[in-house]
């Protein structure tokens, strides 16, 4: 299963996503729209894995098998919400429109100069987290993320605004992380990917829409080493309003900082269920935004290489308070869009 | 007992075991070989607690833009070396 996803996302071709940059940018929404249809057709039907791929989502989803139908207006969101992120970065006027949930908890942390880290998933359009810039004027945004994934997209995305790239933090060498945590401690907002593992990656089992599912234990080790609290966050495409995209920025808060000694595990653990209850609730809620195209629960399983020494497991428990949350991994009713 | 760790070089692999809750005796750790990837095998989220380990038993604080990095986390007697010449 080595770097499945990895290969997979290759597939978008350079020279589809540039048409679909100048069409989009040069003669505005309409014509974006148009060169969609068939980018994504060509998507879906040169694609078999990533169809088996969503057929088994929506199986463990909704229990039955999804109609084409379905399946073929899940790939169109997805290049949807790709288009929106050529608008977005390239500030042009036809950029989608945000509604924000659950920030006011966030600002609250970072009104006392405190950095909050957020957690998301390929759930909706992550990179419409740099959105979240814009919901303070000096609020700075990073972004780290496996480094040299999907170069093709990212060069695409560069060419539209050279800037973007610059929060993307790559985890590089011993003392990368030290920059990190001076970031947040100047008040910055880290968001972090919890979903998807690399192949050599050490991993935590979790159920996820009723089967058991892997997720990578990075994410939630890194977020402890930089003690501060951690929100599940999601950009949720919601449909076009008036000719207009809009997203949803949703923010839960997961955790409060971690402890600083012995019970960092616990703290991990609870952080892990949380986050993983958290995405479900969400994917119940905007179905179409799950875009990790390949059979997710076969894809990280199995017995994974252990690089790293041994831990003790021994830490005590309950220790991952702080958090404001009434019903953890419960979304709030977030409004009506057609389908769900 | 490891002969080839130094008073002080005990004392950090202790740090080290303790703060990343290693399931390792300290005294086994070779104080010249590499604690990142090789060697002991840990990685760039193992050397964040380590600095705030150091930081907060020592008051050294440990920064990303350090021209010494490179060399204080290369192995635990650079590692000691290092925060025994910065408290002092």
């Amino acid at each position: 299963m080595a770097r499945a996803w990895f290969e997979r996302r290759e597939r978008g071709s350079r020279w589809g996503l540039r048409v679909a940059r100048v069409l989009a940018l040069r003669f505005g929404r309409r014509a974006g729209r148009a060169v969609l249809w068939p980018i994504t057709a060509y998507f879906f039907c040169f694609h078999p894995e990533g169809r088996a791929g969503l057929r088994r989502y929506y199986e463990a989803l909704e229990g039955r098998r999804p109609t084409l139908g379905t399946l073929f207006a899940h790939y169109l969101t997805f290049a949807r919400t790709v288009l929106d992120r050529a608008y977005l970065l390239a500030r042009h006027r036809d950029a989608p429109r945000y509604e924000i949930r659950g920030f006011e908890a966030v600002g609250r942390y970072l009104d006392e100069g405190q950095g909050v880290i957020v957690l998301g998933a390929h759930l909706g359009s992550f990179e419409a987290a740099r959105a979240a810039a814009f919901l303070r004027p000096q609020l700075k945004v990073q972004v780290i993320m496996h480094a040299g994934v999907s170069p093709k997209l990212n060069e695409t995305l560069m060419a539209l605004n050279p800037d973007a790239q610059e929060s993307v933090a790559p985890l590089g060498g011993p003392t990368s992380l030290l920059a990190i945590k001076e970031f947040l401690a100047q008040g910055g907002l880290v968001g972090l990917m919890g979903d998807r593992a690399l192949a050599d990656e050490a991993t935590y089992a979790a159920d996820f829409l009723g089967r058991e599912a892997h997720f990578p234990s990075g994410p939630l080790r890194l977020a402890a080493a930089l003690r501060a609290p951690v929100f599940f966050f999601s950009a949720l495409y919601r449909g076009p309003v008036e000719g207009v995209c809009r997203y949803e920025l949703v923010f839960e808060p997961l955790c409060g900082p971690a402890p600083g000694t012995g019970a960092r595990g616990e703290w991990m653990r609870q952080l892990g269920e949380r986050y993983v209850r958290t995405l479900q609730a969400y994917c119940r809620l905007a179905p179409d935004n799950w875009f990790n195209f390949y059979d997710f629960w076969q894809a990280q399983s199995g017995d994974r290489p252990r690089r790293r020494p041994a831990r003790d497991g021994d830490d005590a428990a309950g220790v991952c308070g702080g958090s404001p949350m009434d019903r953890p991994g419960t979304p709030k009713d977030l409004g009506t869009r057609g389908k769900s | 007992m490891n002969s080839e760790q130094t008073d002080f070089e005990r004392e950090i692999a202790q740090l080290l075991v303790s703060s990343l809750n290693l399931a390792l005796d300290p005294d086994s750790i070779d104080p010249k070989a590499p604690l990142f990837r090789e060697g002991l095998g840990l990685d760039s989220i193992d050397m964040l607690e380590i600095a705030l380990a150091i930081s907060q038993h020592y008051g050294i604080q440990l920064r990303s833009d350090d021209p010494e990095n490179a060399t204080i986390f290369a192995s635990l007697r650079a590692l000691s070396a290092a925060i025994a010449a910065r408290k002092a």
